[in-house]
Parts: C-alpha cells; structure tokens; sequence
C-alpha cells in the first residue's frame, strides 16, 4: 500500500517569492531559513509523489464553473499564467502528473462517497501550486496531484468540509494499491488581505487570529481550528484569508496531531505559514 | 447589478497581455468591443457581456471606491487596477495609498458570487 510519509503547510506569497529570489531581505531571512529546512526535508523524506492542495486565484476557473474541490489528473500540466510572469517574473514550468494515483482519489468508477470532485484532464497551475513547488523541489522533479480548493469565490466550502477532504486524502492515499511515498503539502495563508483596506498594511492584518492558527496546528487542536474558521471570523482575519482553510486540511491528513514545526514567520507581508507534521 | 460581468471583464484584461494592452491604448474602445461579442458567443464560456452605465463608467473611469462598494471581487478588483496603472499611471506605493483611500469607506461589502 502506498503510505502518506508527512504533511506541510507552507505559504505562496508571491511578493515573497520574487524577494526571495534575489538575496533574501532582512524580514524574510527566516522565511529563507525556513524554506532551506522543509527543502531538507523533502531530501529527507524523498517522496514519489506530492498531493498538493491550493486555491487557484481565479486563473483556471472562474465563476463560469466553480468546483468546490477538484483534482488534476494529468500526466503532465502547465504552470504559470502570463499576468504571474508579468507581475511577479514568474515564468511558465511543466509539472509531472501522477493519473494512477489521482484517478484512485478521484474513486475509480464512481466517485468516492465522501467527496463530490470535480475533475480536470487538463490543469494549469498558477502560482499558488508553482511557488511551494519551486521553493520546496527547485527541480520540479516530484510527480504532483494537484487538489484545487475554491478559498477564494463565496460560497466557499466550510472548514468541516476541509477537514473531511484532509481525513478523506489520509485514507485514499493508504489504500491505494502502489508502494509510492506520499508527501501531502497545503498551500495558503494565515491572516491576509488582497484588495480591501488592510492591505499591505507592513503587519499582519489579525495578528491575534495569526496566533491562534497557528496554536491549533502545534497543539492538534482540530476541533478548534474548525469552530473558529466561520466565514465571517475568517473575513474578519482578512479577505484573502479563507486560504486558511487548506491548512485544516493539512492537519485532518496528519490525523489531528500536534505539527512537529509550527510558525507564523512575521515578515512585512504579514506572518507567512509553515507547518510541519511528521507521518512515520 | 452583473458583478459577475464586471468580475469577468477584470479578469480578463488582467490575465491577458493582449486585452491589457488594448484597455490601457482606449478603455472606451476596448468596453465597445466586449460588449459587442456578446453577438458572437464561443463555447464554453460566452463571450463580452453588457455593462449598466454605471458599471461601464466605473471601469472606464478607474473608480475603484465604487467598484469595491458594488460587491465585486477585491482579489480580481486589485489585479485589475494593478495591471492597469502599474508602472505607467503611478508607482505600486501611490496605487496603494490611493486604492486604500478609494476602498476604505466602503467597508467590506458582500462579494458573494
């Protein structure tokens, strides 16, 4: 059986990407510190294959067709959309698929009971898959399984539901019949806002909501995490902050244990997430 | 209102190199030929859409206080104005300060879909 060897949950500011390409600046040494350590990691655990959940920003899907939760099921997909090279000099990559794996949690014939997913045979990633794959496997070599998460069009899924697709992603990954070493990474924010009047404020936007998220994730607290994700507290966090809810996930995969690495970096782009919690 | 038009409409100058330039060169021109493809509707996402007059002229004008108060999106609303007055009309810093002076009155408006 295929095993699921560890979960991160890892930030995708993209501002904090293009710093980071350069010599990182001084708010962002530990952010780079922290990038070396889970690429270690990585080294470490040498995966197979990477079940990446993130919230496209409305570059694959519009509100034409709004899944809740889909999986890519591709051999290969594009990544990087044109305005991320123009704004960010984020340039276009091709991403291994890995269709065995994501054809079994999609659930064979049928779909799985526990989750409707919509499917795409041909996704193309944006930056928030492209930017925890390039900071975590610079050579983008690990076949990935994309799961697009809606965090960003209203009515967005509850933080249950997240919780349910993170204890679903455990199970399918350990059934399914292969010897692959799974690695399941969250891509998201803590408190964030994009387009309203907190933004780039120079501080997080709810550094009190900074220190309970990431409390939940050291503590295992599941049962918080949830109670405390409503869509007004998460509006309240920030209006970009419903990316949160991927970390749910995260934690529901890792079965509800305390993370073994749990930090809101702060950083002038608000406190960046890094989470970490060890499978074997 | 059709947030949802207006919505599309930023998303697409945004995420296209080719339908930016053509808004930044004459946003009138660009708005009359995007409301004109509704005429020509290609699966599986029909084309252009018609604006209200004041949609179209908050668009036209860079409004962003009042388009942030209609309810649409803020994550599209920012990438638009971005993209559009970035660097030519003003630095990222001046498009902050002003964004969040035009948007602030407004609150947090329901942007559900």
């Amino acid at each position: 059986m295929a095993d699921l060897i560890g979960v991160f949950g890892v930030t995708h500011n993209p501002l904090m990407w293009a710093s980071l390409r350069e010599k990182a600046p001084e708010d962002l040494t530990s952010v780079a510190a922290n990038f070396d350590y889970f690429r270690s990691l990585v080294t470490e655990l040498a995966p197979d294959v990477i079940v990446l959940v993130a919230s496209d920003h409305f570059h694959m899907l519009m509100t034409a067709t709004m899944p809740a939760f889909m999986i890519g099921k591709s051999p290969e997909m594009r990544a990087a959309y044109p305005n991320e090279a123009r704004q960010f000099g984020l340039n276009p990559a091709r991403i291994v698929g890995e269709p065995n794996l994501a054809a079994h949690l999609l659930g064979g014939r049928h779909l799985t009971s526990g989750i409707d997913f919509a499917f795409s045979d041909e996704p193309w990633l944006d930056h928030s898959f492209l930017i925890p794959l390039l900071l975590l496997t610079p050579r983008l070599d690990i076949p990935v399984i994309p799961i697009f998460t809606n965090c960003n069009a209203p009515p967005i899924p509850t933080s249950t539901r997240f919780a349910e697709l993170g204890t679903y992603l455990d199970d399918a990954i350990r059934s399914f019949a292969g010897k692959q070493r799974v690695l399941v990474v969250g891509s998201g924010h803590l408190a964030h806002e994009l387009g309203g009047p907190r933004q780039f404020l120079g501080t997080s936007p709810d550094p009190d909501f900074d220190r309970k998220a990431v409390s939940w994730m050291a503590d295992g607290n599941l049962e918080e995490a949830i109670a405390d994700t409503s869509f007004d507290r998460l509006t309240e966090a920030g209006n970009e902050s419903y990316q949160f809810l991927n970390f749910i996930t995260c934690l529901a995969a890792a079965e509800g244990r305390a993370a073994t690495f749990a930090e809101g970096t702060t950083t002038r782009l608000g406190a960046l997430p890094f989470f970490y919690w060890e499978m074997l | 209102m059709s947030r949802y038009l207006v919505n599309k409409l930023m998303w697409e100058v945004d995420k296209s190199d080719e339908a930016l330039a053509k808004f930044k060169a004459d946003a009138g021109v660009f708005l009359d030929e995007w409301e004109a493809r509704t005429q020509h509707p290609m699966p599986p996402y029909p084309e252009g859409g018609t604006l209200t007059v004041d949609e179209r002229r908050a668009i036209e004008s860079r409004d962003y206080g009042s388009l942030y108060g209609m309810g649409v999106n803020p994550f599209l609303l920012w990438q638009f104005a971005r993209s559009i007055s970035v660097p030519e009309g003003m630095s990222s810093e001046q498009l902050v300060a002003a964004f969040r002076e035009a948007v602030e009155p407004h609150g947090f408006p329901d942007f559900f879909t």
